[in-house]
């Protein structure tokens, strides 16, 4: 049996464009989960909201990595439907780490409905295959940059998650740092060093959940 | 100086290590060049980053359509022969997503009698058009709702009433003295948050019992549902529906 926290787990990691690069939350993400003894399947896929990982759309950038092997996609990427994904991987546990997609930072009002729905749907999708899941939420970044990102709309984002994301466990990272505190390159997607922390974070929080420590062979 | 010694201690180094400092120091320019080039191409990477957008430019709408008469009868929308047959087993369609703010046009038809349909929805807003009888004749009425109790832990149950005949509508819970909702205008509707929990409710207009208790079934939690109290032939009844989103 392989040590570390997570030693036995099949993890199928699925986000948006902090996932999508090399300098970004996917390598130090995926060393940090193979390091505590996952099997880790990452996929990241720029731009893509949770109804996007229903079928097949595409999008201007994505990245894929599973068993040492890297694959950063430019605009041949594009999203899979999550029951393909889980029937081909069988993963003991599914990991979404999404938010900044679909938190309209540019918009006054939050589209509520639409996001209910694409999350909604996402969760009922997972739980039609009987695979458990974790879902992680955005994280704090600095206001303003090319995308408006904002900590009153990044609160409010993190807050309808975590009511809506059941049957999957929420991990909120918010909690893992203040608002500023890791550094950004465009408002929204942070330099190493907070990609860093964020991974390490979300490491430690999914060891910690005991529904995970559950899953352990 | 110590940055003297240093300095004259590396080059003196270099000298008597000859061609082989030489390699050293090539290596580490190399190693300097390499680091710059990957960092310069992470930067790069960043700044390749196609933007793209946070969310919709608009919320979601949905429209959905319900009989609120004694009889089945037929719903078909503008431009199409698409028929759908509403009636006591399902007297609802699922809320179909719509453009905001464009017509949605339909007919509710029943014997010889049509309602011809004519509504538009709010960005984030769920309308349901309802059809009643008029006399013999059809009618229908639209409500909207823009909710924002989304919640996948609780169970969201609204309550409906366009019974001309059930003034301050209210739904008791059978064996309690819990009011689940109180003081309902005609044509209107309210919403509210409960625990996934099997019940029964009573209706009541003006704290008059009407018609007889209406088993809930087994909630769910996360989905939506809504009762609508409708006018009967001398009275106003009650039925359940799930607020289901076509998908």
């Amino acid at each position: 049996m392989a040590a570390g926290t997570l030693a036995g787990i099949a993890l199928l990691v699925l986000g948006e464009s902090h996932l999508s690069l090399p300098g970004y939350l996917m390598n130090p993400l995926y060393e940090d989960l193979t390091t505590q003894g996952a099997t880790v399947h990452a996929i990241g896929a720029c731009g893509a909201t949770a109804s996007d990982w229903l079928k097949t759309v595409e999008v201007p950038c994505g990245a894929d990595r599973f068993k040492g092997d890297t694959v950063f996609k430019g605009r041949a990427a594009t999203t899979s439907p999550i029951k393909e994904l889980i029937a081909k991987d069988k993963p003991s546990l599914v990991v979404i780490i999404l938010g900044d997609t679909m938190a309209s930072y540019d918009n006054e009002s939050f589209p509520r409905a639409w996001a209910w729905q694409g999350v909604t749907g996402l969760t009922k999708e997972i739980a039609a295959t009987q695979t458990p899941c974790v879902w992680v939420g955005p994280a704090w970044g600095t206001p303003g940059g090319k995308y408006f990102k904002n900590d009153k709309r990044v609160e409010l984002m993190a807050g309808f998650l975590e009511k809506n994301v059941a049957p999957c466990v929420f991990i909120d990272s918010l909690k893992f740092s203040k608002p500023g505190q890791w550094a950004t390159v465009d408002g929204q997607h942070f330099n190493l060093a907070g990609y860093q922390a964020w991974s390490a974070n979300i490491t430690k929080a999914l060891a910690a959940l005991p529904m995970v420590q559950g899953l352990k062979k | 100086m110590s940055y003297t010694v240093v300095g004259l201690r590396g080059i003196r180094s270099l000298l008597a290590y000859g061609v082989k400092g030489m390699k050293h120091l090539g290596r580490f320019l190399r190693f300097v060049l390499v680091s710059v080039g990957l960092a310069l191409s992470a930067l790069s990477h960043a700044a390749d980053i196609p933007l793209y957008p946070t969310g919709p430019s608009a919320d979601s709408s949905f429209v959905r359509f319900i009989n609120g008469t004694d009889a089945a009868l037929e719903l078909t929308a503008a431009g199409s022969q698409a028929k759908v047959q509403l009636d006591a087993k399902t007297p609802t369609t699922v809320y179909y997503p719509v453009r905001a703010k464009s017509a949605i046009k339909g007919q509710f038809s029943q014997a010889q009698s049509k309602s011809e349909i004519s509504t538009t929805v709010k960005a984030g807003e769920f309308v349901s058009v309802i059809a009643l009888a008029d006399g013999a004749k059809l009618k229908h009425v639209s409500l909207g709702e823009e909710p924002d109790d989304f919640n996948a832990l609780k169970v969201s149950l609204a309550f409906y009433n366009v019974s001309a005949k059930c003034a301050n509508a209210a739904l008791q819970v059978v064996g309690r003295e819990v009011m689940l909702f109180e003081k309902l205008g005609v044509n209107a509707l309210t919403r509210r948050m409960i625990n996934p929990v099997k019940i029964s409710v009573q209706l009541l207009c003006g704290e008059q019992t009407t018609g007889a208790p209406l088993e809930l079934g087994e909630l769910i939690a996360g989905e939506r549902y809504s009762v609508f109290a409708i006018p009967a032939a001398s009275t106003t009844r009650i039925f359940i529906v799930s607020d289901a989103v076509a998908r």
